[in-house]
């Protein structure tokens, strides 16, 4: 059986984009269902895909492709491909997709313009699911801009507003700085290969220097998108959009585009060494800091970005080590939990009113369901057993030991203690802590129905990880008891002091003594390490006196030599004006005189509206054709 | 089903026709500009699909399009900068406003 | 490669173009129009690369999406004094339709009677190397030209809008 049904997994919600887009406001929202039922299509075909796939493998059970351009002897195609991975993130991208956009049904049913919303989420599916099926890295590339795209529109959603108007810019150019790395990096792979899909570029025979280029830059461009150190200051500002949105794009999916990147170009890092190296350190860094920023956040969303930044580190973590199935494998359990934090979140701030977590409080007695949803999430989140992020972050940890990275084994571990802390500190501080609002609703029942899909697959996907790895051709296995009991002991450590500090009904700790104690520390944590001042600083400010100085250049240098020029023609044009007024103007004015005497006479046809004399040409011009054509007839 | 010069030149025909339409009913000056456009795109489209149905080697047709499209690109720049200077002037970016040429 | 993907593909940009186009006339918002037309540009930069033209393909993209839409844009935003101005009754122009009408009534008519040659299209696909080869071989003293004719429209353009100090 052909399967090029496959194109329609991406094929659907790009159909549903260009039906709603150019509609008007009010017909694009009476067409809502339909980018919902194109999303609910895809998740079907993907399921089917995967079932294709089955029982996976190493090679690809579909491709097929299209060239778009010659350019002299050399074809420029763009092809999909169906292979093990592909299938895994087609299933991810699908379910989590469908997840939010039912939630958003209940979420942004006030809102006038949610058929837009609609719109570029349904683009941005479409995006995603052609970068996991595309098989090769120009195609790959053209979906990561869309979804660029898409994110600075859904960011800067509520543009009505000042900080969403910003957050969306600011995200925009700083993604846009990686993606010049990725952009160079496909340049010099095109340079040495002279292709862009996936099997010849993966298996020319590189050479290191090389490699280590194509490499280092490609890991920029996946900085910028999966928002590491040091580009990782737009993803807590994006936070400024819809909370579904950032659930699918600035948690699950978009952001873990860079993590699937370098699996994809995994063997050019392996080549280059140097290139897991710095990797390896950018996720340890990464997972370390932003988990601590997390830590002193009081917005709910903006702790869970940073621990969106975090887990990202820790995906690094494990490409850098040598481990992309255990990235691989960590990315699909975070989308599910993460996402399913972020919907959780949508539901307490339309609750509560507030992001602000110090206004919150005993949530858990008012929104059951919610409490129990977030509550598999968070444990998720934490590396408590059975939940899915205990299964991958051991695997992460497993890598680590076996490649004998005892420094990087530790600093994650510290990174991990650090992330049970701040999940233990939102917990007992939303759902716990003394009940401050008094009129608080459950969120609607196509809000918490998607949250309970996404709660149950993060109670048991964790079983399935050896599946898993049998499925993607690599060998998963199941967590060395030792390892296992290391990071249990972490994790239950970091609760545990959370609710030392923030659970206790009786004796509350008083942070703010610690604050005071500490004030450099917490100073250099709550200005976000000064990124955002050093940026604004040098970045923005060095550019304002590059151009200022231009700008001097111009004024002394250029127009100098402009106005020196003019000051020579001025001269010449005296003289010749002398001339001029002695010689031509007796012969001119006498014939002018003569010629105004006959325009007195025709002067009365100029109206004077351009408007006039255009349609008097254009008439004149088709009178003049149609006697062409019945002269030539 | 197949593409013949016949298609590529009626497609330019209307391109063109509906720029006309616009260049001329509008009273926004940018707007008319916008048609001007839209019909230089269309004779462009005509240079193209000749150049590749009847001298595909030589592309003659191609580099008129390309040489129009200068003359586009320089024309729509003087003429925005035509519009901003009756703007400056009238306050307003109106055709109609504009009747200096009446005898 | 076969006839028919071309065709589809010819098609659809074709109804992009007219779409964009018409749509272009009809909305009263010039910022709407602005966005319609770059459409436009970009469906026949689409219809340049089915008509095996890539340099003018992207040359498309980047001269008219690229440099003339965000033009317009910005002429727009600068000779608007509130946003309610951008909006724009328009009454239709029964005259301009008319003559618009005619000619391209004309022009079809033409289409029919003179088609010079077959429907097929030739074999032989022109190359973008050979393009580049002929641009700076034969074409080479139009080209320079070209660049001087567009100096000039720099300079002209930054005259009339220069300070108002003139």
């Amino acid at each position: 059986m052909s399967m090029d049904w496959v194109v329609l997994i991406p094929l659907l919600p790009a159909l549903a984009f260009t039906v709603l887009a150019p509609l008007s406001r009010a017909a694009r929202a009476r067409l809502v269902p339909v980018a919902v039922a194109a999303v609910l299509g895809s998740l079907g075909l993907s399921i089917a895909a995967f079932l294709a796939v089955w029982p996976g493998g190493h090679d690809a059970v579909w491709q097929g492709s299209f060239t778009i351009a010659h350019i002299g002897d050399r074809a420029i195609p763009l092809g999909l491909a169906l292979e093990p991975m592909s299938a895994i993130m087609l299933l991810v991208v699908t379910v989590v997709g469908a997840c939010v956009q039912v939630y958003s049904l209940g979420y942004m049913h006030r809102e006038d313009r949610i058929g837009w919303y609609y719109a570029v989420l349904s683009l941005f599916t479409a995006a995603m699911l052609a970068l996991v099926l595309s098989d090769n890295f120009l195609g790959l590339f053209m979906a990561w801009e869309v979804m660029g795209l898409c994110s600075y529109l859904l960011i800067g959603f509520w543009h009505e507003q000042e900080a969403p108007r910003l957050a969306s810019i600011k995200a925009f150019l700083t993604t846009k700085v990686g993606d010049l790395g990725f952009m160079l990096a496909l340049a010099v792979v095109y340079a040495e290969v002279g292709a862009f899909d996936f099997a010849t570029v993966l298996h020319h025979d590189w050479a290191a220097g090389t490699a280590t280029l194509v490499a280092l830059l490609m890991l920029f461009g996946a900085m910028g998108k999966s928002a590491q150190f040091p580009l990782h200051v737009w993803l807590p500002d994006a936070m400024a959009g819809p909370t579904p949105a950032s659930a699918l794009i600035h948690a699950a999916t978009m952001v873990a585009a860079g993590v699937f990147l370098v699996v994809r170009a995994f063997p050019i890092f392996e080549v280059s060494g140097i290139a897991l190296t710095i990797t390896l350190w950018v996720g340890l860094l990464t997972a370390l800091l932003a988990g601590l920023l997390a830590t002193v956040q009081h917005d709910i969303k903006k702790v869970l970005a940073y621990s969106t930044i975090s887990q990202l580190g820790f995906m690094f973590i494990a490409l850098g080590a040598g481990g992309s199935t255990a990235a691989l494998y960590h990315l699909v359990t975070h989308a599910y939990f993460k996402s399913l934090l972020f919907l959780g979140a949508g539901v307490i701030i339309h609750a509560a009113h507030t992001q602000d977590m110090r206004e919150m409080g005993g949530l858990a007695k008012k929104l059951p369901v919610t409490s129990l949803a977030f509550a598999s999430g968070s444990l998720a989140l934490a590396g408590i057993v059975p939940f899915s992020g205990f299964w991958s972050k051991d695997e992460i940890l497993t890598v680590l030991l076996h490649e004998h990275q005892y420094a990087a084994f530790a600093i994650a571990l510290l990174a991990a203690f650090i992330t049970a802390f701040y999940v233990a500190r939102l917990w007992f501080r939303v759902f716990t802590a003394p009940t401050q609002q008094k009129e608080l609703h459950e969120g609607h029942r196509s809000m918490l129905a998607p949250m309970v899909a996404l709660a149950v697959i993060t109670a048991v996907i964790g079983f399935f990880g050896p599946t898993l790895g049998d499925f993607l051709g690599h060998e998963i296995p199941w967590p060395a008891l030792g390892t296992a009991a290391i990071s249990t002991v972490a994790a239950l450590g970091g609760i545990a002091l959370g609710w030392y500090v923030y659970g206790r009904r009786t004796s509350v700790v008083n942070t703010q003594a610690i604050k005071q104690r500490f004030p450099h520390a917490y100073g250099v944590l709550a200005n976000k390490y000064y990124f955002d001042l050093t940026y604004g600083y040098f970045v923005v400010g060095g550019y304002t006196a590059l151009t200022r100085a231009l700008a001097t250049f111009d004024a002394r240098v250029v127009d100098g030599v402009v106005n020196g020029a003019a000051a020579a023609w001025r001269s010449l044009s005296a003289a010749g004006w002398t001339f001029d007024g002695r010689v031509v103007d007796g012969a001119v004015n006498g014939a002018a005189s003569a010629v105004k005497a006959a325009g007195d006479k025709v002067r009365t046809l100029q109206t004077g509206s351009v408007r006039g004399y255009q349609t008097l040409v254009a008439g004149a011009v088709v009178l003049l054709v149609i006697w062409i054509l019945v002269k030539g007839a | 089903m197949t593409v013949g010069l016949p298609h590529v030149l009626t497609l330019a025909a209307l391109l063109f026709g509906i720029g006309l339409y616009g260049a001329l009913s509008r009273k926004n000056a940018v707007h008319v500009m916008m048609s001007l456009e839209l019909m230089a795109n269309a004779v462009n489209l005509n240079l193209v699909g000749f150049s590749r149905f009847v001298t595909p080697e030589a592309m003659t047709g191609q580099f008129f399009a390309v040489f129009s499209m200068v003359v586009s690109a320089a024309e729509i720049g003087l003429g925005l900068a035509l519009v901003i200077a009756i703007y400056r002037r009238k306050r307003s970016v109106e055709l109609d406003a504009v009747q200096e040429l009446k005898g | 490669m076969s006839t028919t993907l071309p065709a589809v593909a010819f098609y659809l940009l074709a109804f992009a173009a007219l779409y964009g186009a018409i749509s272009m006339m009809s909305t009263r918002n010039v910022v709407h129009a602005t966005v319609w037309l770059l459409e436009v540009m970009l469906a026949t930069a689409g219809l340049y690369l089915v008509l095996d033209a890539e340099f003018l393909a992207l040359v498309q993209v980047l001269v008219y999406a690229g440099a003339v839409a965000v033009l317009t844009l910005f002429t727009v935003m600068l000779t608007l004094r509130r946003r309610e101005d951008a909006v724009r009754p328009f009454p239709t122009a029964w005259g301009s339709l008319a003559i618009a009408a005619l000619f391209t009534g004309a022009m079809l008519l033409a289409i029919r009677g003179f088609c010079p040659v077959g429907v097929e299209m030739p074999a032989i696909v022109p190359g973008i190397e050979a393009f580049g080869r002929e641009l700076f071989t034969t074409w080479m003293v139009p080209f320079e030209v070209a660049s001087l004719v567009l100096l000039v429209a720099l300079v002209g353009a930054v005259w009339w809008t220069g300070g108002d100090d003139r």
